[in-house]
């Protein structure tokens, strides 16, 4: 019962964060509408818009009443899901970002997916043979890694593997003749659900060059974090017993030390899927992925401001949302972190 | 006075004089922040005229890392937009750093509602994107060089605040603060002449860390094309003038991208040793 009070506690706590963070967020694009140079309404109309129009758009904004009237009004408007009106494509903003997320999830779930694949065993290796060739080797990598710019890696491994050694393609989501019907927006799930296999693996064919960038910079901060943790583990009494006892090494690492480092991986990789989010729209770009990423470079190209705000609106909505979820699986999935979360909730 | 060998402080597995990382990485930073300040000067004067006759031309003798797409030395350019990427990745962590530490003063400082009314606008900083909001400020207020050092200031500053305030906190517990204020010490002179100054040390192992991550951050900035705008020599804007040359002329993109991690490797190195030095049980981490 008293486990359940916490539980509840812990949940209503949470929530009221992620609402607190997408009421600040909402605050802050409001800041940024109104630090725009410039007339406002000049600008929501368009530039070759008439004296008439402009005097429409200040009207249907509302944008002649006080400035906490427009502020409440501009909070109304957002949840009934108008992030405002490109001036370019004269589209919703909402409807064209809904269109697109599917595609950038799938990117940021590859190379999260691809992110652990690599730093998780890399992280025993170096931290079982520390001090040796591989762990001064794989550290010296995830500096250099960690330093490298996201879209300058990409810009570089585009030239390199896909323009002079051919081994993936340069860019886009899918070969010629091989797109599915869109369901979903995310092209390898599309493909799946067409029944198409072979779709299935030219989007894969297609995305990993692009994921295995993103997981290669993200994967230097995974790496360093399970290495130092199993360092820790691995010096503690426990594992001394065991190995005590006769466990090989392999047995000792997997089902003793392994586990016992896994928390700290759990929380930083949880974290990385919002900042993934963020980073992928660089490197969206540069492989002409159509996701966020591309929608938003392109309304900064065309100086459509309320696209940009838009979208700035809807990344950070899902990358709270994101956090909010994956906080909650943790909490599920996680006995250690359900009592570190609780236990701080109930003190 | 010569202190008895026995009684000098040791840290264990570790001689005192500088390792060669050490050494490496303080060169690297010294010889970045020497270009920084005064490469520009003897830079010559046609940096911004394009030469096209000269367009393109790979690493030679004359230029040692070729021209751009418009003839200019792209070694040259790089030189002078040290300048520009240094110098506003400096301001950028200046100005958050002053906002951190006014939060984080008052909170500590401050009555219990203050605190807990900072802290969470601290959290709602800490939980949004940062780089996508800087990203929206910078739109907003006109894609510039500018645009995107205020933008970054302004949501820069959380992870700071919430550090500081934390640290600061933990100072306030110290018998010297207890016995300042029996002194009757003000409370705005307690503040900033004797918890501050006290918990800075930790920060600023940060801030020079930090100096790395902004560089990375702005040129992502200038990339997509809220920040500095074209023919500016900032490396980002470089690259992304120069990204549709990258299959004809790598060099044009390989170099001002090396830069950046360059720096933001060696700044971020600085950040690690400093720590080490402080606190040698961290070695080897």
């Amino acid at each position: 019962m008293q486990a359940f009070r916490a539980y509840l506690w812990f949940l209503a706590r949470r929530l009221g964060l992620t609402l607190l963070t997408l009421w600040g967020l909402a605050s802050l694009v409001f800041l940024m509408i109104k630090l725009m140079p410039g007339d406002e309404a000049q600008m929501a109309a368009g530039a070759d818009a008439s004296a008439v129009q402009i005097e429409l758009v200040r009207e249907r904004l509302g944008l002649d009443a006080p400035v906490i009237i427009q502020y409440l009004s501009f909070l109304v408007r957002l949840l009934h899901g108008d992030l405002g009106t490109s001036i370019v494509t004269l589209q919703p903003v909402l409807a064209d970002l809904e269109k697109v997320l599917p595609n950038t999830l799938e990117l940021v779930f590859i190379a999260m997916a691809l992110n652990l694949a690599i730093a998780i065993p890399a992280g025993i290796v170096a931290a079982y043979r520390h001090g040796g060739m591989f762990d001064m080797g794989s550290r010296v990598a995830a500096v250099m890694l960690g330093g490298m710019p996201a879209f300058w890696l990409a810009l570089v491994l585009q030239y390199v593997l896909g323009s002079v050694w051919r081994l993936v393609p340069i860019s886009g989501q899918h070969g010629f003749g091989m797109s599915s019907p869109m369901v979903t927006g995310a092209p390898t799930l599309d493909a799946l659900i067409a029944g198409n296999f072979e779709g299935v693996l030219d989007a894969l064919y297609h995305i990993i060059l692009p994921a295995a960038v993103l997981a290669a910079l993200f994967s230097t901060q995974v790496f360093r974090t399970l290495r130092a943790a199993l360092l820790g583990v691995l010096r503690s009494d426990f594992i001394m017993a065991v190995r005590a006892k006769g466990a090989t090494a392999r047995h000792m690492l997997v089902h003793h030390a392994l586990p016992n480092s896994l928390n700290p991986v759990l929380m930083l990789s949880g974290m990385q899927v919002g900042t993934m989010i963020g980073s992928a729209v660089l490197v969206e770009t540069i492989f002409a992925r159509q996701g966020i990423g591309a929608y938003m470079f392109n309304a900064v190209a065309q100086k459509d401001v309320f696209a940009v705000l838009g979208s700035v609106i809807f990344t950070g909505t899902v990358v709270c949302l994101v956090n909010l979820i994956v906080d909650l699986l943790q909490l599920l999935v996680d006995p250690r972190i359900r009592a570190a979360q609780l236990g701080s909730q109930t003190r | 006075m010569t202190v008895p060998v026995a009684l000098q402080p040791t840290t264990v597995g570790h001689k005192g004089g500088p390792t060669l990382l050490e050494t490496v990485v303080c060169t690297l930073v010294v010889a970045l922040l020497a270009i920084a300040i005064f490469g520009p000067l003897f830079a010559p004067g046609n940096l911004f005229r394009s030469d096209i006759a000269n367009s393109l031309m790979p690493p030679s003798a004359t230029n040692w890392l070729g021209t751009d797409d418009q003839g200019r030395d792209v070694l040259w350019r790089l030189i002078v937009g040290a300048q520009t990427t240094l110098l506003s990745a400096f301001l950028v962590v200046t100005l958050y750093s002053l906002i951190g530490v006014a939060i984080a003063t008052a909170s500590a400082a401050g009555p219990r509602w203050l605190d807990e009314g900072l802290m969470r606008i601290t959290d709602i900083g800490l939980a949004l994107p940062s780089m996508i909001v800087a990203l929206g400020f910078a739109s907003a207020m006109g894609p510039s060089l500018r645009s995107a050092v205020i933008a970054m200031a302004i949501t820069g500053w959380p992870l700071t605040a919430r550090m500081l305030r934390g640290i600061m906190r933990q100072t306030m517990e110290q018998p010297f603060v207890a016995g300042a204020e029996v002194l009757g010490v003000s409370k705005w002179r307690l503040m900033t002449k004797h918890v501050l100054p006290n918990s800075l040390d930790v920060m600023i192992v940060k801030w020079a860390g930090d100096i790395g991550t902004t560089v990375l951050v702005l040129a992502s900035l200038s990339f997509i094309g809220v920040g500095a705008q074209p023919p500016s020599a900032e490396w980002g804007a470089t690259i992304a003038a120069a990204r549709g040359y990258v299959s004809t002329a790598w060099w044009t993109v390989v170099a001002p991208g090396a830069a950046v991690a360059l720096t933001s490797i060696a700044f971020g190195l600085l950040g690690d040793i400093i720590q080490v030095r402080r606190d040698p049980s961290l070695r080897g981490n």
